[in-house]
């Protein structure tokens, strides 16, 4: 009996050793390994070329539907342009930036004096970066969390069914797909004449990554890059000039009240803007860079002089090195694949979402549509609401709509009852001595359906996701009206504006 | 549409002439049982229709009041659909009720009958559809169907206003997401606007919820051209003057090998295939260069530490140019710099080594000089080719033969 005990008791002690420093270890190199086996030999049910917004997404997606999924991604890090040099980087400067030119201008009408403030640059891309690399980090996490094989390379077509992949760390793999899906993004389009260096001439990417605030930035392009990022740095002390070829900025989606008030509230802040403009040629091969611009309809030259000049006319699509041509696959006329309603391009198995297609090239667009493909792939059906997908600008104010604006509802001779309410008679806004811009909303003259919600003010990013679901339900602004808002909040603004809509606002 | 105004107006509704049979086009009032002004219950016999074939008590459904009898007892050939009374709600002021106008008459089929809260026997509103030809070129909203979810709160709103119960939306076309009814589609229900409102407008943003992939150009033939020409330019303006680097290698082992090869199979290998295959094999696997252009990504990734994930190795390009010269060793003719955080920054990109081949006439002592042009800062990569070519051709050239 005491041998017993003994026998027993030595292998127990022993036991937590072997497991701690062997067991562990082993079983996770087993994983590995049959993962990276299966790579090669076995086939997927879904191959995924891009590890972007559109890309990941499908990629947890498909794991969660039990699908064998592989994601293929060149960066090195996931979440693509948005997380790593797009939406993401861009808004912690922009929240930062606002701090700081907050604390400059506006703390002492509040009653708070700050002593001396000082700019230090390089800490606020740190606090970026760490913003950026924790989420980037995140979604690997996910993967393995939902079972997804991340692949770390640049993925080409070999033929119909495998993907060649040329790894980061060196080597090559192929991967086969039962299904395959291009998810690949987009990239800045280039100004002709005007050589990216991303110092000098910068896209979006130079710009969230600067080295010293430009004493002058020439911005082209006045969308929304373009006035996020004018933002940032005209905050930091740049002398910003926007050149824009549209008598409106914003873009065309931005309803014209909004985007003459942002212009009016952007120009208090120091921003000039030059629209109705085209830029000529462009030439850095000096000092700074000199950009030549004219009136779009013809008039005088006239030369801006900066250290840095921001393109931003757009983005298109990113194909290069994807082999399309290996199995004949179309793009059209600006680059984007070619697919029908279900994503499918004219080889039924590969499908394509996100920027490198059709639709606004927005990563909330690309994520809806990561879900309703591999629901088609699993279960024949999907569903993405075009009609129903929010724009936002995430200046100070903040703008931000969903559904049609003024301007495209008098173009589809469509009849609309307008509400419109101002945030300056918003008792929170009030408070927060943050009073600019308004809400307006747009509903069908006879049936009160809400056609298109445009907000300009503080929070307006936020605000608008409830002005989503009204569309996605199909309410009325009567609807939203009856529903009760918390007060005293700015949502406030927003059910004053609907029944501004269909009767009569309260507080205005 | 006079409804829209008022409150005490709010409740009235058209009373029409229902069809108590499929074939039913006009009838007779013989006798309204109730008197205007008069309330009644669900179940009461408001009035005594007769047809050629038959005579009906027709029946409220619903609680009310008689506002208005407009076409009054012993009416003959009264069309279907025509408005024969005002209705109001229980405990409504009938004296200042006003009287909506009946301009829903042509183009509301079942919804002037069922709107009727007062309305009429269950067996005429089977009927209700008789009617629909005369409104032929209006479509209705959708269908009716049973409203599963919690009613908007217009559309409660309307329905209590008009005294509708809440059942009654089940009947209603509904134009909403998913059969959902909306404020329109009671709107049109009760006539206030266009029956074909609601269903216009959920037209419109049906179209507007599908990608736009109408008018689709496919590209020329040739796409990928075209971009490719564009990009090429930019990094050809990046290059940079080299560094040159350049090491003494022995050929003699080589002209050994290349003569035994000559007397065992009689083939001439020229020593400029030695060479080449010697760098062929040298180029790989070099270490990573330094000043390499890194992609905007690159350079991000290299902010955020992720640098580390990528590439330690990669394949050169590099093809040595040949001199025969007095033996140096390591000679290079720019001073080596070490590599430059700023340059790294920049982005320069490594040269494109320059081409010529070496020249293995101008072979002539054993000793040569091989050298590489590098873009400064990448020095290292430089000399690693060079010395894996000279202990290929010093050590081993056989191997290249084999």
């Amino acid at each position: 009996m005491f041998r017993a005990v003994a026998s027993r008791a030595v292998p127990r002690a022993a036991r937590p050793v072997t497991q701690s420093t062997f067991c562990a270890p082993s079983i996770y190199f087993q994983g590995r390994l049959r993962r990276g086996y299966a790579s090669e030999a076995e086939e997927k049910d879904l191959v995924i070329i891009g590890g972007g917004v559109a890309g990941y997404v499908a990629a947890i997606k498909a794991g969660q539907s039990g699908l064998k999924v592989a994601c293929i991604e060149k960066r090195g890090a996931l979440g693509g342009t948005c997380l790593n040099v797009g939406c993401i980087p861009s808004k912690s400067l922009l929240n930062n930036s606002h701090l700081y030119h907050q604390i400059l201008h506006d703390t002492k009408n509040r009653g708070i004096e700050v002593g001396d403030v000082k700019l230090n640059l390089g800490a606020m891309m740190k606090a970026k970066e760490t913003s950026v690399s924790g989420l980037t980090k995140g979604i690997e996490f996910l993967f393995k969390k939902n079972n997804v094989e991340y692949i770390k390379g640049a993925g080409a077509f070999q033929d119909e069914h495998t993907v060649a992949v040329n790894l980061v760390e060196g080597g090559e793999t192929t991967v086969r797909g039962k299904n395959i899906l291009i998810a690949t993004g987009s990239e800045a389009t280039p100004f002709p004449g005007l050589t990216i260096d991303e110092k000098k001439v910068i896209t979006s990417t130079g710009a969230i990554a600067l080295e010293e605030v430009p004493k002058k930035l020439t911005v082209i392009g006045g969308g929304i890059i373009g006035l996020e990022m004018a933002s940032v740095w005209s905050r930091l002390g740049s002398e910003v000039t926007v050149v824009e070829y549209l008598g409106q900025i914003g873009g065309p989606g931005m309803d014209k009240d909004v985007a003459k008030q942002a212009q009016k509230l952007l120009q208090k802040q120091g921003l000039k803007f030059k629209l109705n403009t085209k830029v000529v040629s462009g030439d850095a091969d000096g000092e700074g860079v000199k950009v030549t611009v004219e009136a779009a309809k013809g008039g005088k030259e006239e030369t801006l002089d900066a250290d840095v000049c921001l393109v931003a006319i757009g983005r298109r699509p990113y194909t290069n090195g994807l082999g399309l041509e290996n199995i004949g696959l179309e793009v059209d006329e600006r680059g984007r694949l070619i697919i029908d309603q279900e994503y499918r391009t004219k080889i039924p198995h590969i499908r394509a979402i996100g920027d490198v297609t059709f639709g606004p090239m927005l990563a909330h667009k690309a994520e809806e549509e990561s879900v309703a493909v591999v629901e088609y792939i699993t279960k024949g059906y999907g569903h993405v609401n075009y009609g129903a997908i929010p724009s936002v600008m995430y200046t100070h104010p903040e703008v931000a709509w969903v559904g049609q604006n003024e301007q495209e509802l008098a173009a589809a001779n469509v009849k609309y009852n307008v509400g419109q309410f101002p945030f300056s008679a918003n008792s929170r806004a009030k408070t927060n001595l943050d009073t600019e811009g308004f809400v307006k909303m747009l509903s069908d003259a006879e049936t009160d359906r809400i056609l298109g919600i445009h907000i300009i003010g503080p929070n307006a990013g936020e605000m608008i996701a409830e002005g989503v679901l009204a569309l996605e339900y199909g309410a009325s602004s009567e609807d939203v009206a009856r529903t009760s808002h918390a007060h005293p909040t700015l949502s406030e603004a927003f059910k004053e504006a609907a029944m501004a809509t269909y009767d009569k606002a309260v507080h205005y | 549409m006079g409804l829209a105004e008022g409150q005490a107006s709010l409740a009235a509704q058209n009373f029409n002439m229902p069809a108590l049979s499929p074939t039913m086009t006009e009838g007779n009032i013989a006798t309204w049982k109730i008197k205007e002004g008069e309330s009644f219950v669900a179940g009461d016999v408001l009035l005594e229709i007769e047809t050629d074939k038959a005579q009906m008590d027709v029946e409220a459904q619903d609680d009310g009041v008689l506002a208005k009898i407009l076409i009054g007892d012993g009416s003959k050939a009264i069309q279907v659909g025509a408005r024969i009374a005002v209705t109001a709600e229980p405990g409504d002021d009938v004296s200042t009720l006003e009287i909506p106008p009946e301009e829903n008459k042509p183009s509301k089929p079942e919804a002037p009958k069922e709107e009727a809260k007062s309305g009429s026997a269950p067996a005429p509103k089977k009927e209700g559809s008789a009617p629909a030809p005369k409104s032929g070129s209006k479509a209705p909203a959708g269908k009716a169907q049973k409203q599963t979810y919690p009613l908007y709160p217009s559309v409660q709103h309307l329905l209590k206003e008009n005294g509708l119960p809440k059942e009654e939306a089940d009947k209603i076309p509904a134009s909403g997401p998913n059969g959902r009814l909306l404020k329109g589609d009671v709107l049109a229900y009760l006539g206030k606007i266009n029956e074909s409102a609601g269903s216009e407008v959920a037209a419109r943003l049906k179209a507007l919820s599908h990608l736009d992939l109408s008018n689709i150009k496919v590209m020329a033939q040739s796409p990928k051209a075209a971009p490719k020409t564009a990009a090429a330019p930019e990094p050809e303006a990046m290059e940079e003057l080299g560094v040159e680097i350049a090491l003494s290698i022995s050929l003699q082992a080589v002209t050994e090998v290349q003569q035994r090869v000559q007397k065992s199979i009689g083939v001439f290998l020229p020593l400029s295939t030695f060479i080449a295959r010697a760098a062929e094999l040298a180029n790989e696997d070099l270490p990573r260069s330094q000043v390499a252009k890194p992609s905007a990504d690159d350079l991000f990734n290299a902010v955020l530490g992720l640098d580390k994930a990528a590439a330690k190795y990669s394949r050169g390009n590099f093809v040595p140019e040949v001199t025969a010269l007095p033996p140096t060793t390591l000679r290079p003719r720019a001073p080596a710099k070490k590599p430059d955080v700023l340059d790294f920054l920049t982005g320069k990109k490594a040269a494109a080594p320059k081409a010529a081949v070496g020249g293995a006439a101008q072979v002539v002592g054993p000793l040569n000089v091989f050298s590489v042009s590098v873009p400064k800062g990448d020095e290292r990569r430089g000399r690693v080719f060079l010395e894996r070519v000279k202990s290929v051709l010093e050590a081993e050239p056989g191997r290249l033969v084999v």
